[in-house]
């Protein structure tokens, strides 16, 4: 037996006094009374035991002094060697992925989890220690090794719900680091089995090492995690039918039309009828009934039209009281509806970017591909001039094709086919049948453009005074569409000759001009993808109007976080919304809904609307998450039993403690009790 | 102080009380059962040859014929005697039993002097330790207070058979005896108060006792001494002892008063905390009633 803290001892010298206060007990008061008559007649009727009369003070001395003992004792904290050994290391690994908030175990799947995790805590021994690992889309240690049950309980109390979807791997791999190949270790896997299960270490592993390598010594990874994982599920085989695709994107063709990706699962053995809707800014789009086979997976691409970009949401809606074959019986008994046990994946987002019209000035001696270019493309309103105007109209696009000015106009700049130099170029030589070989396909610019197989006859080599951006280089390595970098604002330069090009007849020429126009107006482009949730982007905020504000990102369900950056000596500072562009990397986006960027002013009144300075939609879309039926695997692996205590799961010192208990109570009982009125 | 400076007021504010409203109820003018020369008619009885013949009622001869004699009840002088209990139990508490003693005594013996009756004190123990011979007069009342004042608590047992046995060894004449003591007599107070019946006395009992004696604050390991007879007794008590030792004091009291009752004894029990004036008002109203 060892001690923890053997100062304790030092009490033992209570003794003395104790032993004090006993021999000065034995000197009894003296009582006068006026007559013995009565206390002769209580007496001698019922004479006490003369032996036990005889030593009764000493064993009640003897008995105080071995409640000291005891008391001292539990002071030290003792400890077997065996208690060491026998201590267990134990890691809860909790599911807290979407298909948890399943309802159909009451109240949640999440809520039995937790239930049966506090049952863990309970049957914890004295000096076993308990780490509870969230695998959310990174895996968290919310408590470290503890063995203070308190806060354990509160730990698990305290975990909340998430849209992320499973990944168990990276948490049980994390909760085997923590054991530490500790040789009374143990994980318990609290989920519900919704995952694909190849992954997992699961006992069928340790069964396939055995046969291929009896006297394996070091057995892999994954068969050492088998080997302490074990799976406590909490599922049923619920159906479910949920939303498991919505993207949105603006049409390559159209500049007004938009294109709606949508994918619905029906994850039961039932056939299912629904209606999946589409609202734009909460204004009807279309309503598609369906009516899903078992396991059927519907996807469909939609055309729609609209010059306002916006959220695009869709719902999801179960129809009651349609009879449906119930396919899984395999019978002719008919069901009336399928309950759906998880809504997350009832609705699902997307955002459709905006176009906004724009005002062309285009100054040309006269192309006609060119001005029809420009004129059919709805969002451009074009006015064509043949000279340079008095005075260069601010809030327009300036094309200019052919001749410039000997300096460039501020804002939108887009040059074609320069005839001369100005301040940001001096123009070369002729550059005889180039070919393009280079483009620059990370640019927006230059999306769903190829150049390489255009016949370019001429072009003109410019020399530029900054070097710019090259979007498409000839074979030479000149420059024949660029973007140039200047402080008065935005301008590209096409150096390619129209009149001699196929350009013009080219699909890729309208789109060009469509990428330039978005760019030119800050539009991000065609599509902004719908995330899964856990994923992390990177948001780029744009000049806004209020500089001195922070930048926070609001979750849907409204929670406000403020961005930072990391600064050059790892500082991290707020991130404000400046004159210049910024990226700001978010995440993981744990929650299904459009996340915003926004100003972080509280105030967010009907004068002040709130300033958004970039929006992320965020969808569950995880065909596996939306099927909450467990994996086979996990099922036959499943655990319905936690360890017990056993007796001795409190420290020597609690029953050192309930024993001096016991004989305070002995003695009051032979000594105080009768005393007490 | 046991007699304080208007301790004779108080008396005689007493002895007027008691003649006024229990006149002939307590002490003073008492008739005795014996017939003679009284005034006061009691019966009729037959004239036997000898008798004298000025008690012979005329009338009733006169008109029937019938020689009857008048009787008339003797009026004597009452003799009361004082029996107090001076052994050491009565020293105890605070105040003192014997102090409420001593005073009652001496205003029974004042009410009983002021009212013309013969009194005596006997102090007792185990037998007869002092005595103020019987006397007549209310100006006696002053050597009545010497003699009580300068009476100590003396003996090692109670005795009041003995005590009995002594007052009638000196012929005392039947009378009223009045016993205050706390009557924690060894030998039992029966006997005692079974002497004084047998002779035709005409008994009182004052029983006294101290508060702590009906309820001790007692607990635990304790020496009880006991301060009469000085001995010692090593005792624990416990929760259930001393809910034994009220009863059987409850018990002890309730005997006294039934044996007072059973044989037409007045009976007068009270703790010695009450003023000796109050008690011997509260006796004068059992008496009345």
């Amino acid at each position: 037996m060892s001690f923890a803290l053997p100062i304790a001892f030092t009490l033992a010298a209570l003794a003395v006094p104790i032993m004090g206060l006993y021999v000065l007990k034995v000197r009894l008061r003296r009582v006068p009374v006026s007559t013995n008559l009565f206390w002769k007649q209580i007496y001698d009727e019922k004479p006490p035991r003369s032996i036990w009369q005889h030593f009764r003070h000493f064993v009640s001395l003897l008995l105080q002094l071995l409640l000291l003992l005891l008391i001292v004792l539990a002071l030290s904290d003792p400890y077997f060697s065996w208690q060491l050994l026998e201590s267990r290391r134990l890691v809860v690994v909790f599911d807290n992925s979407a298909s948890m908030r399943a309802t159909d175990i009451g109240p949640s799947r999440l809520a039995a989890a937790k239930s049966a995790a506090l049952e863990i805590i309970d049957g914890m021994r004295f000096r076993d220690e308990v780490a509870i690992v969230l695998a959310g889309s990174t895996p968290e240690v919310i408590v470290g090794m503890s063995g203070h049950a308190p806060t354990l309980r509160d730990a698990i109390n305290t975990l909340s719900f998430s849209d992320n979807p499973t990944h168990l791997v990276a948490a049980i791999e994390l909760g085997h680091q923590l054991l530490d190949q500790h040789p009374h270790g143990q994980i318990f896997v609290m989920t519900d089995g919704a995952i694909d299960s190849q992954d997992l270490p699961l006992p069928s592993a340790l069964e396939s090492n055995a046969s291929l390598d009896p006297t394996s010594v070091a057995p892999h990874k994954t068969q050492r995690m088998a080997s302490v994982v074990e799976y406590h599920l909490f599922a049923t085989a619920a159906a479910n039918v949920g939303i498991t695709q919505l993207q949105v994107r603006r049409s390559l063709i159209d500049p007004l039309g938009y294109e709606i990706l949508a994918s619905v699962r029906n994850a039961s053995a039932n056939q299912v009828a629904c209606r999946l809707e589409f609202l734009l800014n909460d204004v009807p789009v279309d309503v598609i009934p369906l009516i899903l086979k078992p396991e059927e997976i519907w996807s469909r691409a939609i055309e729609k039209t609209s010059l306002e970009g916006g959220r695009l949401e869709g719902v999801l809606t179960q129809i009651h009281g349609i009879e449906t074959k119930d396919v899984s019986e395999k019978t002719n008994a008919t069901k009336l509806d399928t309950l759906d046990f998880l809504s997350t994946d009832n609705n699902a987002w997307a955002l459709l970017p905006s176009r906004k019209t724009q005002r062309v000035l285009l100054v040309s001696p006269g192309n006609l591909f060119l001005q029809k270019v420009f004129e059919a493309n709805p969002l451009a309103e074009v006015s064509i001039r043949r000279d340079f105007p008095a005075q260069w109209p601010v809030d327009s696009i300036i094309v200019l094709h052919g001749n410039v000015p000997s300096i460039l106009p501020p804002g939108n700049v887009f040059v074609i086919d320069p005839m001369g130099s100005c301040d940001q170029w001096e123009q070369g030589v002729a550059i005889e049948t180039p070919i393009v070989t280079e483009q620059n396909k990370s640019s927006p610019l230059m999306n769903h453009i190829r150049l390489d197989n255009v016949l370019i006859p001429d072009a003109k080599q410019l020399l530029f005074r900054t070097p710019p951006q090259a979007l498409a280089k000839t074979l030479s390595g000149e420059s024949v569409y660029a973007e140039v970098q200047r402080p008065e604002g935005k301008c590209l330069v096409l150096s390619v000759n129209l009149e001699t090009s196929d350009l013009a007849f080219r699909t890729a020429f309208p789109i060009l001009v469509a990428n330039s126009l978005g760019w030119f107006s800050g539009s991000t482009g065609e599509l902004q993808q719908s995330l899964p949730t856990g994923a992390v982007t990177t948001v780029t905020i744009n000049r806004a109007t209020r500089v001195s504000d922070d930048v926070v990102l609001n979750s849907p369900h409204g929670e406000t976080t403020v961005l930072f950056v990391a600064g050059p000596d790892s500082v991290n500072i707020p991130l404000t919304a400046v004159g210049s562009s910024q990226s700001a990397t978010i995440g993981p986006l744990h929650e299904v809904g459009v996340w915003s960027v926004r100003h972080g002013r509280k105030e967010t009144t009907a004068d002040i609307p709130a300033n958004i300075l970039a929006e992320v939609a965020v969808n569950l879309a995880s065909n596996r998450e939306s099927d909450l039926r467990p994996a086979k695997e996990l099922v036959e692996s499943r655990q319905t039993h936690f360890p017990a205590a056993g007796w001795l799961r409190r420290p020597f010192w609690y029953y050192l403690v309930l024993v001096a208990c016991s004989l305070t109570i002995l003695e009051w009982f032979l000594y105080q009790r009768r005393l007490i009125s | 102080m046991l007699f304080p400076a208007d301790f004779l007021t108080r008396l005689e504010y007493l002895s007027i009380i008691s003649k006024r409203v229990f006149r002939g109820q307590l002490l003073a003018q008492r008739r005795t059962m014996q017939m003679g020369a009284g005034i006061e008619f009691s019966d009729h009885r037959e004239y036997n040859s000898g008798d004298d013949l000025r008690y012979l009622d005329w009338n009733i001869y006169a008109r029937h014929g019938d020689l009857l004699l008048k009787r008339f009840q003797e009026e004597q002088d009452l003799h009361v005697y004082l029996m107090l209990d001076c052994s050491r139990s009565m020293s105890f508490g605070t105040p003192s039993k014997f102090d409420l003693a001593r005073q009652l005594v001496a205003a029974l013996a004042y009410i009983a002097l002021a009212d013309l009756d013969r009194v005596a004190v006997i102090a007792y123990a185990n037998g007869v330790c002092a005595e103020l011979p019987i006397t007549r007069g209310k100006a006696r009342i002053l050597p009545f207070m010497k003699f009580l004042e300068e009476l100590p608590t003396s003996g090692d047992e109670t005795n009041l058979e003995k005590a009995v046995q002594g007052l009638l060894h000196r012929g005392a004449r039947t009378g009223l005896a009045v016993v205050v003591s706390d009557l924690f007599d060894e030998h039992g107070f029966q006997k005692g108060l079974d002497q004084l019946r047998h002779r035709r006395f005409d008994a009182h009992v004052i029983q006294l006792h101290d508060p702590k004696e009906a309820d001790p604050a007692l607990l635990g390991d304790a020496e009880l001494i006991d301060i009469e007879s000085e001995s010692v007794r090593r005792v624990t008590i416990t929760e259930r002892n001393l809910k034994l030792y009220k009863q059987l004091f409850t018990d002890h009291q309730a005997a006294v008063r039934a044996y007072c009752c059973t044989y037409n004894l007045g009976c007068t029990q009270a703790p010695s905390v009450v003023r000796f004036d109050d008690l011997i008002m509260k006796m004068m109203r059992e008496s009345g009633g």
